[in-house]
């Protein structure tokens, strides 16, 4: 398989289909993002396991291809992209946070493990270039499980996890749609300074809203916990429940408006470019 | 278009998390985890995610500054260094090379570190070379040592997951090793009992099944405590007592005194908790101690260490996974900078500079005659400049104008000095009262390893190229030693200087950086083979048997009194690193915490009538310091606590530099103090209270 994406990113490369490819560069053993611009790099780009392409970065707050397309006007790029990648990208390019006219595809499907191992409900992109559909894990027994129990329950539970918290921001670092230019997370209004574990529920609740109709279910908030709060899995009931409310879905349609950006009309409030 | 990610070692705390530096067109933007990495395992604490912030920071220093009539002017490297050979080649010919006094650092790495102690005994010839583990972990070096043969953390970081049972005392593990904290919360969640003993109701206290909060600096008595309880209760050992130490005789005799009930009245601990405690811990299958600076920074730092050995030994839990003790150390390469000689008293590996046959091969291997008296540590280097006898210092990534106790004394020893230089990445308080400041590169600029808290060596990486005209501080070392006439300090790379640490050393003998570029290793790795070690003591102590000593309980070197009624402890705080150079210059950790404050317990700022939030002035016999209340049960009744980092209101200000005998660590945490209501003058301005 991961032949097939090499073949692939040689001949894009070769041809100038695209100026680089961004994916995942294995290094000594090690996986991260890398932007391949040369064929004779390609024999380490792998495809697993999963790694997160796009994190906004602190204290630019704007996702990697931003930054390369702000660099490079006129680039184009390809992306060796998962589902949840796909997704992400899709996502963005509807908040002007990239421009998907100058990027191209080489999508990647999950392995039923992978898919498994995030209990993804879509573990593949639009276009499979490379892969085997598998089909997602449709519902989360530990989330079944959750709701099964009492609110107090579960308010418990949520307060003993969210009460490990050691402010590391991991959740919104690693977020590749947590976006915002003046983060509420860091305004003295929303949430205290200083403090260990920041504010209950305060400080989490505001993530959660923010990603309301953006979450694209990647998980890499619970991967980037260092003390194992269940962030997916709040995650994954707002999915649902915007879904139902909304009958709206965060990474499918780029063209599909977000809930929570239209007014109260209905509306779109984005301006049209 | 260029965008990559370059994997290398977070450079704060011991836990030694590896995290990739990201680069988009030759700059810096940010950090990204690594997920494969042993311990960080894909996640970081809040000062891993910003570690690439301070390194483009405007402050950097960029030239080398030369100090005339009192002002610092920016010279070219030529012209620095050879003010420098100069001074130095003049104070060493006409007052001997022991009025140099010389410090190493454990923000460097390894490599650096081995080059400065080097400089200090074959360049200039003195053994006074120490780094900041003197005020940190210097008795566990000795302690451990004396113990156990080896005074290094016994097991692994990810080993606590699977223990049954986690004592830890004198450890904020959450704000100070936030990722060795993960895997306590870990074997909690995998039921796990842990027990905290500590004055402050820390983070852990929350999740704890024991939290006993003992007077501070009592410990010795509570685990004389612990060990009595397990004595009468038959928890013992036996077998390992038998088969694996020696002096247990000495031991029983000295803790009989120790009932719950006397230790109930030296500490405070009620007796039923710490009987609960006690059977908790000797009961578990396998049970860790984890500690840090609470047990470390006492006159007594060596007796509080070895009785935490003793109580590990009688309950068998040494030599196995998931037990052991485990001192927790604070800087990124403190482990490191010790294990290759930055000490007075040794060269790398531990390796006594008293031993003749020691001495005679470094002086084979780098030509030269070495000096056989050991040197002075860094509180008496600082004590003896005050007294005109240390006259030149060299500086290297330190700030002992904020870092040591009783910075009063410490500025009256650097300013007395005829020559100061500073090698630093910022202009600390330290490198103000320089002649000399050489801009040195951060850890992003250069290659090298650091050494993590669990002996694992690990590389870094550069990633940029230096800011400015900064150097490498291993760079700037070999330079001077050339400029001295050396003829020993031709290494085209860290990885050469690696392979002479590796031929000098035995517990370093099988590193090289081939091995290492993938996953770290851990130390004792004596040969090319040798697989590295992930905990110690296995079948025998490093020492042959495990040695117990009995103990008996010290009072700190100042208690409360009439005039100072309070007991002070310092510490650290999650949002920021040791003296704040680089956490300070981070936005997002600044704004969390952006400057110093005082813990007062509810009770006692009653007492004193002080609000939350108000400036007070607390007080020392060294000192006095203008700072912010903050009232809170984190603290006892009688104790107040003060996070060292903040220059504006320096804990060191009022510390005490009363030294452990032996180790010569000063008792940061337990010192007399008092807490006064500051002058204010209110003003009521346009329907608004403004307190100066």
């Amino acid at each position: 398989m991961i032949e097939e994406v090499r073949k692939l990113a040689n001949e894009w490369l070769k041809t100038g289909k695209v100026d680089a490819i961004l994916g995942l560069k294995e290094e000594d053993g090690h996986i991260a993002p890398h932007l391949f611009t040369k064929a004779d790099e390609l024999d380490s780009l792998v495809t697993s396991p999963k790694y997160p392409l796009l994190n906004t970065f602190r204290p630019l707050k704007r996702n990697i291809l931003y930054l390369i397309q702000k660099n490079h006007r006129n680039a184009k790029i390809g992306v060796v992209a998962r589902g949840c990648d796909e997704r992400a990208l899709i996502e963005l390019a509807k908040r002007d946070q990239l421009n998907l006219e100058k990027i191209e595809l080489i999508g990647v499907a999950c392995t039923k493990d992978e898919a498994a191992a995030c209990s993804c409900p879509k573990p593949y992109p639009r276009n499979i270039v490379v892969g085997e559909k598998v089909e997602g894990i449709p519902s989360d027994p530990d989330i079944e499980a959750l709701l099964k129990k009492s609110l107090p329950e579960r308010l418990a539970f949520w307060r003993y996890q969210l009460s490990k918290c050691i402010k590391c921001y991991g959740c919104r670092n690693a977020c590749p749609l947590c976006l915002c230019q003046d983060c509420k997370l860091e305004q003295e209004l929303w949430v205290k300074t200083g403090q260990l574990p920041p504010e209950i529920p305060i400080f989490h609740f505001i993530r959660f809203y923010h990603l309301a109709d953006r979450c694209i279910e990647c998980g890499e908030c619970e991967r980037a916990c260092p003390v194992g709060i269940p962030l997916l899995t709040i995650y994954k009931l707002l999915r649902r429940d915007v879904k139902e409310l909304f009958d709206y879905e965060a990474g499918v349609d780029v063209k599909q408006e977000a809930p929570l950006l239209t007014t109260l009309d209905e509306t779109p409030m984005r301006s049209e470019e | 278009m260029e965008y990559k990610n370059v994997l290398t070692t977070c450079p704060y705390c011991g836990a030694g998390c590896n995290l990739y530096l990201q680069v988009l067109d030759g700059e810096l933007i940010g950090v990204l985890p690594c997920q494969s990495h042993v311990v960080s395992q894909g996640k970081l604490c809040i000062k891993g995610w910003t570690a690439n912030e301070f390194i483009t920071h405007k402050d950097r220093l960029t030239k080398p500054l030369v100090k005339r009539n009192g002002k610092f002017i920016e010279v070219s490297w030529e012209e620095a260094l050879d003010v420098i050979v100069e001074k130095f080649k003049h104070y060493k010919e006409k007052y001997g090379p022991d009025v140099f006094g010389i410090l190493a650092s454990a923000k460097c790495t390894n490599e650096e570190n081995f080059l400065m102690m080097k400089f200090a005994r074959a360049v200039i010839g003195t053994n006074n070379v120490d780094h900041c583990a003197r005020l940190c972990h210097a008795s566990t070096v000795v302690g451990l040592g004396k113990a156990f043969g080896s005074g290094a953390m016994t097991n692994s970081i990810e080993e606590l997951e699977n223990a049954d049972c986690i004592l830890v005392t004198g450890s904020n593990t959450t704000e100070q090793h936030p990722l060795v904290a993960r895997y306590i919360m870990r074997a909690k969640e995998k039921g796990a009992r842990l027990i905290v003993v500590d004055s402050r109701a820390i983070p852990l206290t929350r999740f704890a099944d024991y939290h006993l909060r003992q007077r501070p600096g009592t410990d010795v008595a509570w685990i004389n405590g612990f060990m009595n309880v397990i004595l009468n209760e038959g928890l013992a050992d036996q077998e390992f007592i038998k088969e694996r130490t020696e002096g247990f005789e000495g031991l029983a005799k000295t803790i009989e005194k120790y009932t719950p009930e006397c230790v109930e009245k030296i500490t405070g601990i009620p007796k039923d908790d710490l009987i609960n405690a006690t059977r908790t811990y000797a009961r578990a299958e396998r049970a860790s101690i984890v500690y840090s600076m609470g047990i470390t920074q006492h006159t007594t730092g060596v007796d509080n260490v070895v009785s935490c050995a003793n109580l590990a030994m009688l309950t068998g839990n040494v030599g196995k996974q998931s037990t052991g003790v485990n001192p927790l150390r604070g800087q990124v390469n403190v482990q490191g900078a010790c294990d290759v000689g930055a000490l007075p008293n040794v060269y790398s590996g531990y390796q006594s500079v008293t031993d003749e046959n020691i001495r005679a091969k470094f002086e084979k291997a780098w030509n030269t005659k070495l000096p056989a008296k050991p040197g002075l540590t860094v509180v008496e280097m600082t004590n003896e400049a005050a007294k005109g006898n240390i006259k030149v210092m060299y500086i290297m990534g330190e700030n002992p104008m904020l870092s040591d106790p009783d910075i009063s004394h410490v500025r009256e020893g650097l300013e007395n000095l005829e020559f100061l230089v500073v090698q630093d990445i910022f202009l600390t308080e330290t490198a103000e009262l320089a002649d000399v400041v050489l801009p040195a590169t951060s850890y992003a600029e250069k290659d090298g390893t650091f050494t993590s808290t669990d002996r694992r060596v690990q590389r870094v990486r550069k990633a940029i190229d230096p800011i400015g005209e900064s150097r490498p501080d291993w760079q700037i070392i070999c330079e001077l030693a050339r400029r001295m006439g050396s003829k020993e300090f031709e290494y085209p790379s860290p990885a050469d200087v690696m392979n002479e640490i590796a031929l000098l050393t035995p517990i370093y003998g099988g590193i090289v950086y081939e091995r290492i570029q993938k996953v770290g290793l851990q130390w004792p790795c004596a040969s090319k083979e040798h697989p590295g070690t992930p905990y110690l003591h296995k079948e025998k102590f490093t020492r042959g048997k495990g040695m117990f000593f009995g103990i008996e309980f010290k009072e700190p070197a100042e208690l409360p009194d009439e005039e100072y009624p309070l007991i002070l402890t310092t510490g650290r705080i999650i949002f920021h690193y040791h003296t704040g150079t680089m956490t300070r210059r981070t936005a997002l950790l600044n704004r969390e915490v952006p400057t110093g404050y005082v813990e007062i317990n509810p009770m006692d700022a009653k007492k004193l009538n002080i609000i939350n939030g108000e400036m007070v002035l607390v007080q020392s016999r060294r000192g006095e310091i203008k700072i912010k209340a903050l009232i809170t049960n984190m603290v006892p009744e009688g104790v107040i606590f003060i996070p060292f980092h903040f220059a504006e209101c320096a804990a060191n200000v009022l510390t005490n530099p009363a030294l452990d005998p032996v180790a010569k660590i000063p008792e940061f945490k337990a010192c007399a103090a008092n807490v006064k209501k500051n002058n204010v003058i209110c003003r009521y301005v346009k329907n608004k209270y403004y307190f100066q």
